[in-house]
């Protein structure tokens, strides 16, 4: 079995910003974002989302699988929550609402009469929606591509995180390898006694069963392992003094300005949220008026 | 002598070995049986791996269990091209957490009543990760309570726990088999 992570260097503006910048920025445009619901503050965000996420210099058939999971995702909290159930307008768009087809409407050649209360807010939410959606899966669904997975455990210290935490991460980015290899090993073995994982008879209870005599020797040579891993780790004094990080990071000028940038745009958001009293859901007039 | 008590919240140099072996082999896991799929129920893939935080926060304690599914989360959807979503590590996070908070009372892994209390704590620990992974939807998506029940909360949770009952006695029979073996 071949693991092999999606991050590449593509030598893009997202590749010269510190990894510190882009966790500080995500977060602050995820706060941001659902912070509100007006289309004023949704359709800039959208924006520097799409700005973002350009900067990465990503292909389609390279980030097309996380598309495939945010697509289904967008189509059952939009399309089918939203637009055919209402449910996913609860609790922001006020009841009632202009209704666009109040008698309902036939389906040609079938003659079913249908009555769809599909109201104009709900449209307007639907589009909201994506919005936000979209502006927040722009930013994180980057992030495997575009962040080198060696500058985890310094960025995360970098971030504040105590230093076993960020080792605990480095540590684990360190062992997939191993672990895959274990994996692929373990699997052969089993097959050349006539194992078959990807047998289909049987229900969901026998399926899952069959997984056993895979997860088992896999964990269990796992943590003999890891007892080997902590006794070195404990002979060489492991957590006796602050650590130090082979991978360095370094804050550029861009990197303040970007810093700057997303304290502005969350503080922003705040004051606007809660001393002003603005960003709360809304309709606009003209798209009022497309319907009437 | 009398004995120490067995602190669950310890986070030493085995337990950040542990979360890291639990975090990259959860992550492995699930990456090789993504494609095994629940029938009828969408988008929602089977995913036996989520035994993984459950048993490692029985074996080694909460902290463990929480790193194990947080940080295993993380890396399984970094290595799958998925993203980063959180608040849906964070529910596995707890999947393992709470489990986690029954290791100091188990003595025997292989014993029946270890393994039913581990069993209820996979439910109780499945019901709180999945629930506030689902709830957070609310918070970004905008979603109603019947949609988050529904298209979210449910699916995830029956799949997790009957992965949970299922996988969980077999992994707690076979360490306690090499806790004796070894005498750890």
């Amino acid at each position: 079995m071949l693991i092999s992570w999606r991050y590449k260097h593509r030598n893009s503006i997202m590749d010269r910003i510190d990894p510190r910048s882009r966790w500080i920025f995500s977060f602050a445009f995820l706060l941001s974002a659902t912070m509100v619901w007006s289309a004023n503050f949704l359709f800039p965000f959208f924006l520097i989302a799409v700005v973002w996420y350009a900067f990465g210099k990503t292909r389609w058939k390279e980030t097309r699988r996380g598309w495939m999971l945010v697509g289904f995702m967008l189509f059952s909290m939009i399309v089918l929550n939203t637009i055919i159930t209402g449910g996913g307008a609860g609790g922001v768009v006020p009841p009632g609402g202009y209704v666009l087809w109040p008698d309902g409407f036939v389906i040609p050649i079938i003659n079913w009469h249908i009555y769809f209360g599909l109201t104009v807010e709900r449209i307007w939410f639907a589009l909201c929606q994506l919005m936000r959606l979209g502006g927040v899966s722009l930013i994180f669904v980057l992030i495997p591509y575009t962040m080198d997975p060696r500058a985890y455990g310094a960025t995360f210290r970098g971030l504040g995180l105590p230093d076993k935490i960020a080792y605990t991460m480095e540590l684990a980015f360190r062992f997939i390898p191993t672990l895959a290899r274990d994996l692929s090993v373990t699997l052969d073995a089993q097959k050349a006694r006539g194992y078959e994982l990807e047998k289909v008879k049987g229900g969901l209870f026998k399926k899952i069963a069959r997984i056993a005599p895979l997860l088992v020797p896999v964990t269990m040579n796992a943590i003999i392992a890891s007892e080997d891993v902590a006794n070195a780790m404990d002979l060489r004094c492991f957590g006796q003094a602050k650590r130090t990080w082979i991978f360095e990071l370094n804050y550029q000028p861009w990197d303040y300005a970007l810093n700057a940038f997303s304290a502005l745009m969350m503080i922003g958001t705040l004051v606007a949220v809660y001393g002003f009293n603005v960003g709360g859901f809304w309709v606009p007039d003209w798209f009022m008026q497309l319907f009437l | 002598m009398a004995e120490k008590k067995k602190s669950i919240w310890k986070f030493g140099t085995r337990e950040v070995v542990f979360a890291a072996i639990g975090a990259a082999l959860y992550a492995v896991l699930a990456y090789a049986t993504n494609m095994l799929q629940l029938p009828g129920a969408g988008n929602v893939a089977i995913r036996p791996a989520v035994v993984i935080p459950m048993f490692f926060g029985i074996a080694f304690g909460p902290i463990v269990g929480l790193i194990t599914g947080l940080v295993g989360n993380v890396l399984s959807d970094l290595l799958s091209g998925w993203g980063f979503w959180f608040w849906w590590s964070l529910g596995n996070g707890l999947m393992g957490l709470i489990p986690g908070l029954i290791s100091a009372s188990i003595v025997d892994y292989g014993e029946m009543k270890s393994i039913l209390m581990g069993e209820l704590f996979v439910i109780l620990g499945v019901i709180g990760g999945m629930g506030i992974a689902s709830l957070s939807e609310m918070w970004v998506s905008g979603a109603d309570m019947n949609t988050v029940l529904f298209a979210n909360f449910i699916p995830a949770s029956v799949s997790n726990i009957i992965n949970g009952l299922i996988l969980l006695p077999i992994l707690m029979v076979a360490y306690a088999a090499i806790t004796k073996r070894s005498g750890r």
